[in-house]
């Protein structure tokens, strides 16, 4: 019985996963993936139940796959793309740095998270970007936290009023 | 003999200053001030927003070893009296059934709770500089690891002990479906350890512990005692007496950060928030489980609620941080409404949604729905009503093919879930301040009850991505879906919840849910 543990969409995306055979294409998968069914922005919801699972898997084989290719210098340097991890950090933070706009600043951080979350780039390197993105992302977010009136903040955020009692 | 020159070193030395023979406790406290670790790279993962003052005091001033001495003590009473005088006396059977059902929630609830606050502790350690409060901190990071063990102990011995051990045990394998554990993980978990170590704090501390521990440690012993239970103020108070240190801890962060710039820029926003976060679910939980989860009363919810949330807590704690700028929050007044008739409302829904809860639920006798009458004049007509038309349906018989579940569908009430505190609520059927609001964002729909919630969830979207189990079952039959979320004793078809605590009364099994024919509908999507 197909049920929400097991089911045939995770059997389907089990197949795909289990043909990816290198770290260039595992990379490419894994960031469309994410950027297609993951995040508030996603643009596509078929995946609601079993996305974060199948991206578990997907992460998982990728891991597999780096540590294969990747000698030990580049495993802890290089993300899976090949680019110097700490340069891609280091532009991240520097976007961040000069962002003063609580909206541009949660996209900053969400697609960091998109585009990098281990294993594409090294742990080491991802954790101390996080915390340095999401600290300045939550002071932006709590400056003039009543500033706008939800009427005004629903319009800010982009969001359509179904029902308001 | 000759001597070493170590040993004559160490001889010179002990002749010009003796070494104590004896040691107060103050004198080292005053020696531990004078550590000098080094804490300039010492952060959390997130740093946080406020700087906290290097020459914070703490004002318990306990060291290690003589905080290890007084628990054990503690300890000791506690497992000594659970173990032989309670057990011997059969004191778990003794207990009144509905109110055994309240501590399978309460306990493992508050077990998560406590687990959590090793944690958020743990986060303030790494983020204080001040010696004396990181050794205030490492206390109630010890208290809480304690309080965990006690937490599951509880249930444990209510289940080796007890009168109904499914639910005490093992009650986390119903996590994916029981419509209360999404907001408890809200409470105890999110708003302890997720983002900002003095936001969490704030949380935990100033609100959780400052707030609600009176609420719900100490007046649960009261409503223990009253229902037969002496385990839990064994244990309850045990916990309650290591509360006072983590109020305390609560009230010197704030008197760490009250010099800070960013105090005055983000302090009462993070209290407002924090605040809402905690009595959207403490208010109608608790109210419940105290009034709905006994049979002798002790006094009525919203009395408690005043004394120690608004008076207690709204009124003379946070004035007393008035002095460092801290104001009593903004939404406390929309609070005292909820807590009137917001647990009313969580159990007409909580008992329409028995079959995927983990404890059992009972419907009010005719005595206490007077009681309920006296002390929340209107109450009859909108709830004791309905409980007589579904107990006249033959709600507690698996032969009756009756759900409560079906009444709200047949009257056409749907049930909604909030999507920022993860409590269900009927907006068409209720007496509570819920309304209705539901915003759609990037194609994907969203409803909440409050606008405070609404504001947090449009500052935050990503925060709040956690499903319900409306969106996550649609389409699935219930014996299905309790089947799959573990919702069965251990012979396999009999639920652990039921709709009565009567022993001999039938109890439901997934045949009897299956006859049915109820399928999880996703409300939003009507909209």
């Amino acid at each position: 019985m197909a049920n929400i543990h097991d089911n045939p969409t995770r059997d389907e995306w089990m197949k795909k996963i289990a043909g990816l055979n290198s770290v260039a294409n595992g990379h490419a998968f894994l960031t469309a993936f994410r950027a297609k069914h993951l995040s508030p922005f996603k643009t596509d919801f078929s995946l609601e139940l079993d996305g974060q699972w199948i991206e578990c898997k997907i992460e998982e084989k990728v891991a597999l796959l780096k540590h294969a290719e990747f000698s030990d210098t580049q495993f802890l340097n290089n993300c899976t793309c090949g680019q110097d991890a700490q340069k891609v950090a280091n532009a991240a933070v520097a976007k961040m740095d000069a962002c003063t706009n609580m909206y541009e600043a949660e996209r900053i951080h969400v697609d960091f998270r998109l585009a990098c979350k281990p294993p594409i780039m090294p742990v080491n390197v991802f954790m101390d970007t996080d915390r340095l993105l999401g600290t300045k992302l939550m002071e932006l977010r709590n400056t003039d936290y009543y500033a706008l009136p939800l009427e005004e903040l629903r319009k800010v955020r982009g969001v359509k009023v179904i029902t308001l009692q | 003999m000759a001597i070493s020159s170590a040993t004559k070193a160490a001889t010179d030395a002990l002749s010009v200053n003796r070494a104590p023979v004896s040691v107060g406790a103050q004198e080292v406290h005053k020696w531990m001030q004078s550590f000098t670790w080094d804490f300039d790279k010492n952060r959390t993962k997130y740093s946080t927003k406020y700087k906290m003052a290097n020459d914070t005091k703490e004002q318990f001033k306990l060291i290690a070893k003589e905080y290890a001495r007084m628990e054990s003590v503690k300890d000791e009473r506690q497992f000594g009296s659970l173990q032989d005088v309670l057990t011997r006396v059969d004191a778990a059977n003794r207990v009144h059934p509905k109110w055994n059902e309240s501590m399978k929630v309460i306990s493992n609830f508050l077990e998560v709770g406590e687990y959590n606050a090793i944690a958020a502790t743990g986060m303030l350690w790494d983020s204080a500089s001040a010696p004396e409060q990181k050794n205030g901190y490492l206390g109630q990071v010890m208290d809480e690891i304690r309080h965990t063990n006690q937490c599951g102990y509880i249930n444990y011995y209510f289940a080796k002990q007890g009168q109904d051990a499914a639910g005490h045990n093992d009650a986390r394998r119903t996590r994916a479906i029981g419509p209360l554990w999404k907001g408890m993980k809200r409470v105890f978990s999110d708003g302890f350890i997720s983002g900002d170590a003095v936001e969490c704090s704030i949380n935990l501390q100033l609100v959780g512990e400052a707030c609600f521990t009176n609420p719900l440690i100490v007046a649960v012993t009261e409503w223990a005692s009253a229902n037969g239970d002496e385990m839990t103020p064994t244990v309850f108070l045990s916990i309650e007496t290591d509360e006072l240190r983590h109020m305390a801890n609560g009230y010197q962060t704030i008197v760490s950060i009250a010099n800070d710039e960013a105090a005055s820029k983000y302090l009462n926003t993070d209290l407002n928030n924090a605040f809402w976060t905690q009595q959207k679910y403490f208010t109608p939980v608790l109210g419940m489980m105290f009034e709905y989860g006994s049979h002798f009363k002790v006094e009525p919810w919203v009395k408690t609620w005043n004394r120690w949330v608004y008076e207690d807590w709204g009124g003379i704690w946070i004035g007393r941080l008035g002095k460092y700028g801290v104001e009593s929050p903004a939404s406390l007044r929309d609070a005292k409404k909820d807590a009137y008739w917001a647990h009313h409302d969580l159990f007409l829904l909580a008992y329409a949604l028995w079959p995927t809860g983990f404890f059992r639920v009972t419907l009010p006798t005719a005595e206490e729905a007077e009681w309920y009458e006296a002390n929340y004049p209107g109450w009859y007509d909108m709830y004791g009503k309905v409980y007589e038309e579904w107990r006249s349906r033959g709600c507690e018989d698996p032969n009756s093919g009756f759900l409560p579940l079906q009444w709200f569908a047949e009257n056409n009430h749907p049930i909604y879930i909030d999507r920022v505190s993860q409590v269900p609520f009927c907006p068409s059927y209720c007496k509570g301040a819920s309304t209705l609001r539901v915003l759609e964002f990037n194609g994907k729909k969203h409803s909440f009850s409050d606008p405070w919630g609404e504001r947090m969830w449009l500052s935050e979207p990503e925060r709040y991505e956690c499903q319900n189990i409306f969106e996550q079952y649609e389409g699935r039959e219930l014996s299905e879906v309790i089947a799959e979320g573990h919702g069965v004793r251990s012979d396999g078809f009999t639920l652990i919840s039921q709709p009565h605590t009567n022993k001999d009364g039938k109890l439901w099994t997934l045949d009897d849910i299956k006859k049915i024919g109820c399928v999880f509908a996703d409300p939003l999507k009507a909209l």
